[in-house]
């Protein structure tokens, strides 16, 4: 299987130059991300992110099962990420690499572990059922900043997502079709969004949303997962540059106006998918749903 | 019956991609190729061709494999791997979207037929390999057919008719109406399964004939699958000749 490219000694140089200079080789700002555009499809729960060239497919499913035994009242939420050839001909399939294995590992500390989805609401009836939502991360081109793309795509698909109703009586549970009931939203606490910040000339330079080029140059990484109220949910430092806790200050700050700007995006996106499909807000009106 | 519809190069990485929306059914299509292959897999003289099939929902299982398997051997007779030997082609085909795809009962999209998607992934594969620019002996069209239950035969059919069906086959045919493809699944006589053929026959020729008929024209208004993509097709490889007429 090929390896990714390396980038050849002029290349380097000329980047790593054109940084000294406070030059970007796209042109962006060093706290700019890319251009990022959101598609929901037709049905509930898939969110196709773009972010620059990176694209990033989510999508959300759900299926009743049995509950783990030492977890009885809640529901069971699980995100999977695998990197397929079209986005690189460097990743292999049936073998994780190391990428792999941190995408997946922040992803899960950033969106489950945090509780962003409320499991004890998937509960249908504790120690026999529950609903089993899971996330299927699909990549379909690489170009750096993956942690982002994934991680807007999997909290925008998690919003969109409609589960469908079910009743209990008793022992007995029905799963009410979608067009029979209107079906129900994941009940959400908090939105986390990733901002990763790449390190550069021994954590001199800080940039956002770095490309794939800057990202095959950086000496570190910082991966900050925090919501629009600032709480951080998980912060992961790559990489072996020594970075001076001021400019993780710094870092954390310029973050929390990304996740905001990014948080009121997703939701201004929402809005126009739900206006869209659903021009009368019958389906709002139709809603049994309690709002928390 | 509904008309497919394509686009194509649209990712950035892969050497030729496409994706595919017919019936429901929406597959991205990657290529990578001629790459380099692992000392385990590569052949002295021909290309080894990989396929990898993966579901919208969850990991592949057996039912992938079966299709990966079934695609594998129509490609190795359409690619000329003997022109890139000891190299890697590789085809990726992500689903992206079932139209039965009910997403709380994923049980219930295990027991139905796995040919019904095969068809889609046929043609998104052939539309990424041209996209590669991968050499091909020819092009093929494939399609689904369905016998119901009172033995009449639907080509590419609905929801319903799917639900109705007694069998359900697929036959891809090469440009030159060669049988490429055929596999069945459900109960048949060999009557029905002559209609079929004829069925499929008549549906991949057409398509050629209206070929020949309209060469230059690029707009295509004829009701057959092929048509729509031979269009889109043409439009790919007039926009990546421009830059010829402009030397001239």
């Amino acid at each position: 299987m090929p390896r990714e490219p390396e980038l050849s000694l002029n290349e380097r140089s000329f980047v790593l130059q054109a940084l000294q200079e406070n030059i970007r080789i796209d042109g962006r700002s060093f706290d700019a991300f890319r251009g990022l555009e959101l598609n929901f499809g037709d049905e509930y729960g898939v969110a196709d992110v773009k972010l620059g060239k990176t694209r990033v497919i989510a999508r959300i499913s759900a299926e009743v099962t049995r509950p783990f035994p030492d977890r009885l009242f809640d529901g069971i939420f699980t995100i999977t990420t695998e990197l397929s050839p079209i986005a690189s001909p460097a990743f292999e399939v049936g073998r994780q690499t190391d990428q792999e294995v941190i995408l997946s590992r922040i992803l899960e500390k950033a969106i489950r572990r945090s509780s962003a989805l409320d499991t004890e609401s998937l509960c249908i009836i504790a120690g026999q059922k529950c609903w089993n939502i899971r996330a299927d991360v699909h990549l379909l081109d690489y170009d750096g900043g993956l942690t982002d793309a994934s991680c807007i795509a999997v909290i925008a698909a998690l919003q969109h997502f409609r589960r469908p109703d079910v009743s209990v009586e008793g022992e007995n549970v029905t799963i009410h079709a979608m067009e029979e009931r209107v079906p129900v939203p994941l009940s959400l606490l908090h939105h986390p969004i990733c901002v990763t910040f790449s390190f550069f000339l021994g954590g001199g330079i800080v940039l956002v949303d770095a490309t794939l080029q800057e990202e095959m140059l950086r000496n570190g990484e910082l991966t900050i997962a925090l919501n629009r109220h600032g709480e951080i949910c998980q912060i992961a430092k790559l990489g072996g540059v020594a970075v001076e806790a001021l400019t993780f200050l710094n870092c954390t700050n310029i973050a929390l106006v990304k996740a905001q700007e990014i948080s009121r995006f997703i939701s201004k996106k929402l809005e126009e998918d739900l206006k869209e499909k659903n021009p009368s807000r019958l389906l709002v009106e139709l809603s049994a749903e309690n709002e928390r | 019956m509904t008309l497919p519809d394509a686009s194509l190069s649209h990712i950035h990485r892969a050497d030729g991609s496409a994706t595919y929306l017919q019936n429901g059914y929406s597959i991205i299509g990657g290529v990578n190729g001629p790459i380099e292959v692992g000392r385990r897999d590569e052949l002295p003289e021909e290309a080894t061709i990989d396929v990898i099939v993966r579901p919208a929902v969850g990991v592949g299982g057996t039912r992938e494999r079966h299709l990966e398997s079934i695609i594998h051997s129509t490609l190795q007779h359409v690619i000329l791997i003997q022109n890139h030997p000891r190299t890697l082609i590789q085809v990726t085909l992500q689903v992206i979207r079932m139209p039965d795809s009910d997403t709380f009962n994923s049980k219930k999209r295990q027991f139905s037929s796995p040919l019904r998607i095969l068809p889609s992934l046929l043609q998104t594969a052939l539309l990424a390999l041209l996209s590669a620019s991968i050499p091909l002996s020819t092009t093929f069209t494939a399609s689904l057919i369905t016998v119901a239950r009172g033995s009449n035969t639907v080509i590419n059919p609905s929801p319903e008719d799917l639900q109705n069906a007694r069998s359900t086959h697929v036959l891809a045919f090469s440009a030159e109406g060669d049988l490429l493809v055929a596999e069945s699944q459900g109960e048949f006589e060999i009557g029905d399964w002559e209609r079929v053929f004829e069925m499929g026959l008549h549906a991949a020729r057409s398509g050629s004939e209206n070929r020949k008929g309209a060469d230059s024209d690029v707009v295509m208004l004829d009701d057959d699958q092929g048509g729509a993509l031979r269009g889109l097709v043409q439009q790919k490889i007039e926009k990546d000749q421009k830059w010829k007429e402009n030397i001239k």
